[in-house]
């Protein structure tokens, strides 16, 4: 079966998905489930009154199934208490769609576990801060210098530990890694030279002034937040950086040609 | 709904209509076994070195380096299995690019399987190799360099000619997969020196399931497939002679008309780059901004996701195609696309659109007028996008 032979049922939930949104309050949570692998992540926010599901919105990014089952779990538990929200499971919401894909039925029915957290956060009294929800913000600064594997060994063969002449990267896939605003105004800077600069920071935000921080989301250069660096690999000059994501505690290689870490 | 539009003839083309007509007598009152000796046999045996010639000449081949087989897969098969089992005793080290096929990624691994080693060979930004890179990597036992011509996916084309060049003398044998340059660019086998070339019928319009290893004079491979001995023993299997007509007349009609054709294709895709880079935010291309196929246009949206998009133009009657995991057999977004730089969230919101001969002005139009929409609509059930 191909992978997006889907039934007409998840086709409309697709096409016209039911309670696209946010919600905002006191009496609101949020759950967020993703598969960075799969490329899905979902947000469900529930607005909880006398231990009914009052209100339920949600955002996902993702593919057609991801979409539909969704739309479709917050047509299930509209109204309903927060016990009986807690037994739609992932086979239910399939089973709602009349049925998904075998490969979608595992990596894109995320959507009954995204209400089961928003569920729990709400009675955890987890506020709805997507942007600042973890605690693990506060450290960015000390995880930020944890040593880096490889980097002896390639400086001079694209790691560079001081830049004055950000033209010798042209056309380079750069990571600048997140060492305050001079780090910050250097990828910036490089953005003149090619179109591929990340800038990689371990906190939800980079640890840079509010004012270079609005110019950089306003510049090409490519924001990697909650990313650590581990190691630079490469056989005869940088080719890989290994990267931590500290979001999902996963690793992964990005292909680069040059690594800036400013001393 | 409106007309059906289709922009994606990387992954198939329709045949010619000229092309089934000069089939058909094949199938029914010339359908001898070239291998027969009567004469139903020799219109066969003519048909096919006629065929065989025909084929030769839009490459600028000769006829007796053309090998049929049943399509491109097959002929990277020949080329890679074939020419280290040949030649083992020469070395045992292969180099590949990270953004080969996947039919020839397949064929590496199994190389490494028996015994061989196979460096994969880095690609900058746009898609492309430099053969300083492949330079740095040749060691003392390797023996044969796969580059495909050009990028099926993001349209990116090889500095095929400086690959040769920088081969040329040392003894490793050169292949390519030329299947998504044929037809769009020039490819002349005189003038390039290139050992083994794989190509398809399909990709120049003629039928499927047909396909030809170029192999330059004196080099040798070692049969993938064993019968009775058929395209001078390496490719056995009674010939296809239908097909094999089928792809000659293609070749004619493609050399008769791939000059204006590529002329044509260009202005179209740079209508699809200059227009949807300008009426989509955050949208990106893919691939090199010169160094690209005349037909392939690859872009990427943010925070949105390839297999949804893909889902919102068929509904909208239009064929696309997308680098996103969730489009594909193993949930893995597009090895090609991850080796050019771009992290995973940004692989999956590709979209490529391929124009071919049966292309129009309007359908060019119809995925302009159509695209922003679709993009904005998805970028409102995204978390991932922010105004």
């Amino acid at each position: 079966m191909k992978s997006t032979q889907y039934s007409e049922k998840t086709l409309d939930h697709f096409r016209n998905p039911r309670n696209v949104g946010t919600l905002e309050g006191d009496d609101v949570a949020v759950g967020r489930v993703g598969n960075p692998v799969c490329g899905d992540l979902m947000d469900i926010y529930v607005r909880v009154k006398d231990d009914r599901i009052a209100d339920i919105k949600f955002q996902t990014f993702g593919c057609g199934s991801a979409v539909a089952t969704s739309s479709m779990v917050t047509e299930l538990v509209m109204g309903k208490t927060l016990e009986e929200a807690l037994e739609v499971t992932r086979s239910d919401v399939a089973d709602a769609l009349d049925g998904l894909p075998p490969v979608k039925m595992h990596c894109s029915n995320l959507a009954a576990d995204a209400l089961h957290e928003a569920i729990s956060n709400w009675r955890k009294g987890i506020k709805p801060e997507l942007d600042t929800p973890d605690e693990s913000v506060g450290c960015a600064c000390v995880t930020g210098d944890l040593p880096i594997a490889g980097i002896d060994e390639l400086v001079g063969k694209g790691v560079y530990r001081s830049l004055d002449d950000p033209s010798v990267l042209a056309d380079a896939r750069t990571i600048v890694v997140d060492r305050g605003d001079d780090s910050a105004r250097l990828a910036i800077a490089l953005t003149a030279h090619t179109p591929r600069v990340v800038f990689m920071t371990v906190g939800k935000e980079p640890a840079i002034s509010d004012e270079i921080k609005s110019e950089l989301k306003r510049s090409d250069v490519k924001l990697l937040i909650e990313s650590r660096l581990l190691e630079v690999k490469g056989e005869f000059e940088v080719e890989k950086a290994l990267v931590q994501d500290l979001n999902e505690n996963e690793e992964y290689e990005l292909v680069a040609d040059a690594v800036v870490l400013l001393d | 709904m409106s007309e059906r539009v289709y922009l994606d003839y990387q992954s198939a083309k329709p045949v010619d209509p000229r092309v089934v007509e000069a089939m058909l007598p094949f199938f029914t009152t010339r359908f001898g076994n070239a291998s027969a000796l009567h004469t139903v046999g020799d219109d066969a045996t003519s048909t096919l070195d006629e065929s065989r010639a025909r084929v030769a000449r839009l490459f600028g081949a000769e006829p007796d380096e053309i090998v049929f087989t049943s399509g491109a897969t097959e002929s990277n098969n020949l080329a890679l299995m074939g020419y280290c089992l040949r030649n083992k005793r020469k070395g045992d080290h292969v180099l590949i690019s990270e953004a080969e096929h996947i039919s020839i990624l397949n064929c590496a691994k199994a190389l490494e399987k028996s015994g061989f080693r196979v460096t994969r060979v880095p690609i900058d930004q746009f898609g492309r190799v430099s053969p300083d890179k492949i330079r740095a990597r040749i060691t003392d036992d390797t023996i044969l360099v796969s580059i495909g011509w050009a990028s099926n996916e993001i349209g990116t084309v090889q500095p095929m000619h400086e690959i040769a060049e920088m081969l040329t003398g040392t003894g490793v044998a050169l292949h390519t997969d030329a299947v998504a340059a044929q037809g769009l660019l020039p490819i002349d086998m005189a003038a390039i020196p290139i050992d083994l070339m794989t190509l398809s019928s399909n990709d120049i319009y003629g039928p499927r399931g047909l396909g030809v290893l170029y192999l330059r004079k004196g080099v040798r491979v070692a049969p993938t497939i064993i019968g009775g001995g058929q395209e001078n023993g390496l490719r056995s299997g009674t010939e296809d002679i239908a097909s094999i007509a089928g792809m000659a007349t293609a070749a004619d009609i493609m050399a008769a008309e791939m000059a204006q054709e590529a002329v044509r294709l260009a202005t179209y895709r740079d209508r699809l780059i200059e227009e949807i880079l300008a009426r989509v935010p955050h949208a990106h291309l893919n691939g090199h901004p010169q160094h690209r196929l005349p037909n392939n246009a690859h872009f990427r949206f943010e925070g949105i996701e390839g297999e949804s998009l893909l889902l919102s133009l068929k509904d909208e009657g239009i064929s696309v195609s997308t680098g996103s995991a969730c489009s594909s057999k193993t949930l893995a977004p597009s090895h090609t696309l991850i080796s050019c730089g771009l992290l995973h969230e940004e692989a999956h919101g590709s979209l490529e659109l391929t124009v071919g001969r049966f292309s129009k002005e309007s359908d060019v139009d119809r995925i302009i007028e159509v695209l922003p929409g679709v993009v904005r609509r998805l970028r409102t059930l995204s978390p991932l996008y922010k105004e």
